[in-house]
C-alpha cells in the first residue's frame, strides 16, 4: 500500500498565518485532513488581527470554514478540535461564538490555556474527515 | 462517516452540565477521538477537585466508561495528550498513569497548561475503534 499524503493549498494566500512557508495549513493523510493551528489574521493583508476572544474566534472559524471547503471538507466533517486560549477565563466567550459555527451534535473538543504567539488570544487546530 | 458517541452516564455530558459545545467522543476513520476528559463525577457531573492523583483516577474511570461505550477500551489507546497544571507533578502523573495503561503503552505527550476550572490534570486521547 502506498502512503498517501497531500499538502493542500491555502485558498487565499500563498503563506501561512505567520507569513512563512514552513507550515502547511492543511495536509490530507489517510481518511483525515489535519489543519494547522490558526490564529486570527486579516484575510486581505494576512496581518495578525487582534481583538477580543470572541472576535478572534469568529475570524478564525470563518477562515477555517473556507479552508475546509477549499479542501473538499466542511465544519460538519470535523471530528476533533483543540482550542488554545491565552486565558481560560475567556473560555465562555469563545464557546458562545464557537457554538454558532459548529453543527449539532458538535465535534469532540479540548480547550486549554497556553501562551500563544504574536499576542494572539485564540488558536484553533482541528482534524476533519477528508 | 462521523459517528457521535453519546455520554454513557449522565455526568459525562459536559455539554448538558456546563454548556461546552462538544460531543463526548467521535468515531471516524477507525479511530475514536475523545473530548478532553476532566475529573467530573460520572453520575452527577460534579467537579471533583483534588490532588493530581485523585483527579487522574477519576479521569481514567471516566475514559474507561466512554471508550467501552464506544466498543473500545483503555487497552486500545493510540495517543494521549496529558495536560497538567505544573510540570513539577510529572512524576506524580506517571505513578498513577502506569496503573491504567498496559504494557506497550500509547504514544504520549505531557505538557503544562492552564486547565479549565483550576483542575490539575486533563487527558485528551485517541483510541482505536
Amino acid at each position: 500500500m502506498t502512503a498517501k499524503r497531500e499538502v493542500l493549498p491555502w485558498p487565499q494566500r500563498p503563506h501561512d498565518a505567520a507569513g512563512t512557508s514552513q507550515v502547511s495549513m492543511a495536509v490530507r493523510g489517510g481518511d483525515f485532513l489535519f489543519i494547522s493551528g490558526l490564529i486570527a489574521v486579516d484575510p486581505n493583508s494576512g496581518e495578525p488581527m487582534r481583538g477580543t476572544t470572541a472576535g478572534e474566534t469568529r475570524q478564525i472559524l470563518t477562515q477555517l470554514a473556507q479552508l475546509l471547503a477549499a479542501a473538499g471538507s466542511s465544519l460538519d466533517k470535523v471530528v476533533k478540535v483543540n482550542v488554545l486560549l491565552a486565558s481560560m477565563l475567556e473560555a465562555p466567550n469563545m464557546n458562545e461564538v464557537y457554538a454558532r459555527f459548529f453543527p449539532d451534535p458538535p465535534p469532540a473538543r479540548t480547550v486549554c490555556g497556553a501562551r500563544l504567539p504574536d499576542g494572539a488570544k485564540v488558536m484553533i487546530e482541528c482534524t476533519a474527515l477528508a | 462517516m462521523r459517528e457521535v458517541i453519546a455520554a454513557p452516564r449522565a455526568g459525562l455530558d459536559l455539554r448538558a452540565h456546563y454548556g461546552h459545545h462538544q460531543s463526548p467522543a467521535i468515531r471516524a476513520g477507525g479511530l475514536i477521538f475523545c473530548s478532553g476528559m476532566l475529573p467530573v463525577d460520572p453520575e452527577t457531573g460534579e467537579r471533583l477537585h483534588g490532588t493530581l492523583t485523585s483527579e487522574a483516577h477519576v479521569i481514567f474511570g471516566n475514559l474507561k466508561l466512554i471508550l467501552e461505550a464506544a466498543g473500545s477500551s483503555l487497552a486500545h489507546l493510540v495517543q494521549v495528550h496529558a495536560l497538567i497544571y505544573d510540570s513539577i507533578e510529572y512524576d506524580v502523573l506517571n505513578r498513577v498513569y502506569r496503573q491504567y495503561v498496559a504494557d506497550g503503552p500509547p504514544a504520549r505527550t505531557v505538557w503544562a497548561a492552564q486547565i479549565e476550572a483550576g483542575f490539575k490534570v486533563e487527558l485528551d486521547v485517541i483510541a482505536a475503534a
